[in-house]
């Protein structure tokens, strides 16, 4: 393996347009945007993808089962539960300038904590390159937006997308941290998610017919 | 694992659960050709897995280790311990399932998803064998991804209000959690594979991952635990990740809860006991924040259930509780700790199956499940009641009954660590376990009989395919009581597997 080869201001620009697509996908109001946005997201990680697999040929293989999973099933199966519907968000329970910060603050402590001397989410050697780190801080960072997402939003198909978005963290992070992982591995990681998202959305859709709504604040009639 | 152990090469393993995996796609595949055929063809498809089982125990108890796949599949004892009760609890939902859902069929819509059900539940109990029966540590987050989808639709079967607002809850916690367990089973990964010790062998495999924990660095270690704990304890029930548990359990149809109650969240602590349990050497400090863990969801389950009229629900936080209790005895991480762990585990997957099973009974025979509705039913069912109380006293610990044994390992096991502490609380917890089963148990079938409209008259025992499931577990509960020894042999070679720390 050979860094070198690495087109490392490419990748440093994906990365960063990367957060942006995510913010973009946690904060637009209309959840066609929303998904829109998700879907340059999964453009970018297969781009991103393809210029890491100057070095890993292995990474050729999931560019092509994240271009078919992330950016092609994920969004379809999204537009498709959303088609024909108002697809204004229910209002998020914190709104959007403060949305914004704590995206930056999170942004700001991934590449603290994966920059620092410590760098304890790269244990190994390969991750502590320059590459790798901002990798890593990236990858943390989609994976903590979505993981604020799904806690935050009241719509039940915006904590889809949330979900997603976490996904697409640690799936961006098996680039530094398991550059070894077989076709098969990584073949069962893709496939499940999508595989999520379809089941998520089939279920949500039996909650908008018989709740009248995709409000999550309005599933609690199980208690205690 | 200090004895000799001889690895072989057997295709048993990755038979016992592609066979499940390729019935239910055949099922799915011809749906509605014959609703008795898929019925009696998931009751052959688990006895064939049990059978299956019960010959990997046999030779597991000689001695060997089978391996499939350049070691991707590793049978253990532990293993086997886990395919035989998936396939043993497996078989008897089965047939439990055959009399019950027949009966919903003709008064619910469920009729259009019905053609799916049995389909699905050989995929569920197929994906939970592979998550037992698999060796790579990213598989196993695979494997257990996947059950959480294929029994996603089967929570919410029903598709009314409750059971799609536990099938969301159900589906979305749990993907969110098992994504932290696919964190930190790369990160396990990630470490092993930079500690460049491994001579040859695959990063990816466990039994190869526990040779080189000794080198990963301890931050490293600490973040990886947590994410491990955060994914798979949540899928095990694990206070306080356990909120998903009562609903999904609760709305289920029963033999799904008897699936998810008994084996499910079993096979997450397995894989939880699996990963963890190679830290324990290097550092024993991730003991005692498990017996923290452990016996706070202990005491927390119990409690909730206090409160609970809904038995379903009452049932669903003992699990919690229960699985507190097989938590703090596999986190003490000595040998008798290990033992009365994966005692406790092996009890609570038969007695809490008899006991969703007798509530479903109830559901079945009354279409009520509140406590408050119901009463006096003993005259009217009493074999179901007398496996109630069978199942009741067991979960409660009374000697001689099987839970009697377990809980007194892990007592033991807790005072010979020096926890005592943890002890008392788990003594407390059994106390409030009385309280909890008994008060159900009076109430429903000896109180006085006050059923809001419908006539007791019309209530009878239910149709044998239901009650002798119930027989014989409870007549396994009593019989491991009486003849603990019977299982001695596995458990113990299963729990020298776990117990890494000195005996």
């Amino acid at each position: 393996m050979n860094p070198a080869a690495l087109h490392t201001g490419l990748i440093e620009t994906l990365s960063l347009t990367l957060v942006i697509t995510s913010v973009a996908a946690v904060e637009m109001r209309r959840l066609k945007f929303s998904i829109v946005a998700y879907s340059c997201q999964a453009l970018l990680i297969v781009a991103l993808l393809l210029s890491f697999a100057a070095v890993n040929k292995a990474l050729y293989w999931w560019a092509a089962t994240a271009l078919v999973t992330k950016a092609i099933l994920t969004p379809w199966f999204l537009f498709r539960s959303i088609r024909g519907l108002d697809d204004r968000e229910l209002k998020p329970v914190i709104g959007f300038v403060p949305s914004a910060v704590i995206a930056a603050l999170l942004m700001m402590v991934f590449f603290r904590l994966t920059h620092g001397p410590g760098a304890f989410l790269a244990p190994t050697e390969m991750g502590q390159l320059d590459v790798f780190r901002t990798n890593l801080a990236v990858a943390s960072t989609v994976f903590a937006l979505g993981l604020y997402a799904v806690l935050t939003r009241r719509d039940a198909v915006k904590a889809v997308i949330g979900l997603c978005l976490l996904e697409n963290g640690v799936h961006l992070s098996l680039v530094s941290l398991a550059p070894g992982l077989s076709e098969t591995a990584l073949f069962g990681v893709a496939t499940e998610v999508v595989v999520t998202v379809f089941l998520l959305l089939y279920v949500v859709g039996g909650v908008r017919r018989e709740f009248g709504s995709t409000d999550t604040f309005r599933l609690r009639e199980l208690r205690w | 694992m200090s004895r000799d152990i001889v690895t072989q090469v057997s295709i048993v393993p990755a038979i016992v659960f592609l066979l499940p995996m390729l019935m239910g796609t055949v099922m799915l595949l011809i749906p509605g050709a014959g609703r008795q055929l898929q019925r009696w063809l998931s009751v052959l498809t688990t006895a064939v897995v049990l059978g299956l089982g019960a010959g990997m125990v046999s030779q597991v108890l000689k001695g060997s280790v089978l391996t499939t796949w350049h070691g991707e599949l590793r049978v253990d004892a532990l293993s086997a311990l886990m395919v035989i009760l998936i396939g043993g609890i497996g078989l008897f939902a089965s047939l439990y399932s055959v009399p019950y859902l027949a009966a919903r069929i003709t008064e619910d819509v469920t009729v259009c998803r019905m053609r799916i059900f049995h389909g699905l539940l050989m995929w569920f109990l197929g994906t939970m064998l592979w998550g037992c029966v698999t060796n790579n540590v990213v598989m196993l987050y695979v494997a257990i991804e996947a059950t959480t989808l294929t029994s996603g639709l089967l929570v919410a079967f029903y598709w009314n209000r409750p059971a799609l607002e536990a099938g969301y809850k159900y589906l979305i916690l749990l993907t969110i959690a098992i994504t932290f367990a696919l964190f930190g089973c790369v990160l396990l990964y990630a470490g092993a594979a930079a500690t460049n010790k491994l001579a040859g062998g695959d990063a990816l495999l466990i039994s190869e991952i526990r040779n080189v924990v000794p080198w990963i660095p301890h931050r490293a270690m600490a973040i990886t635990i947590a994410f491990l704990l955060i994914g798979f304890g949540t899928k095990a029930g694990i206070a306080p990740f356990h909120p998903w548990l009562p609903d999904a359990h609760a709305e289920a149809p029963t033999p799904v809860s008897v699936l998810l109650s008994g084996v499910m969240i079993k096979m997450a602590l397995y894989a939880l006991a699996r990963t963890v349990s190679i830290f324990y050497p290097t550092w024993p400090q991730v003991t005692l924040f498990l017996l923290v863990l452990g016996t706070f969801t202990m005491l927390l389950g119990i409690l909730l259930a206090l409160a609970q009229d809904d038995l379903k629900r009452l049932l669903a936080y003992s699990s919690v509780s229960q699985m507190g209790y097989v938590l703090a005895g596999i986190g003490v991480g000595t040998y008798l700790g290990c033992y009365g762990g994966l005692f406790q585990l092996l009890n609570h997957a038969l007695y809490k199956s008899l006991l969703f099973m007798c509530v479903g009974a109830v559901i079945y025979a009354t279409r009520m499940r509140r406590m408050g509705d119901l009463g006096g039913l003993r005259k009217q069912m009493p074999v179901t009641s007398a496996c109630f109380l069978v199942g009741a006293l067991a979960i409660a610990g009374f000697p001689p009954l099987n839970g009697f044994w377990s809980k007194l390992s892990i007592y033991l096991a807790l005072a010979q660590a020096g926890m005592w502490w943890a002890a008392v609380i788990a003594i407390l917890t059994s106390i409030f376990t009385i309280v909890v089963m008994l008060r159900a148990g009076y109430r429903v079938f000896w109180g006085e009989p006050h059923f809001n409209g419908t006539s007791t008259a019309a209530v009878r025992e239910v149709p044998i395919l239901m009650w002798l499931p119930m027989v014989v577990l409870a007549s396994l509960c009593a019989l491991l009581g009486i003849w603990p020894q019977g299982v001695y042999p596995l458990l113990d070679r299963a729990a020298r597997v776990l117990a890494t720390l000195g005996q």
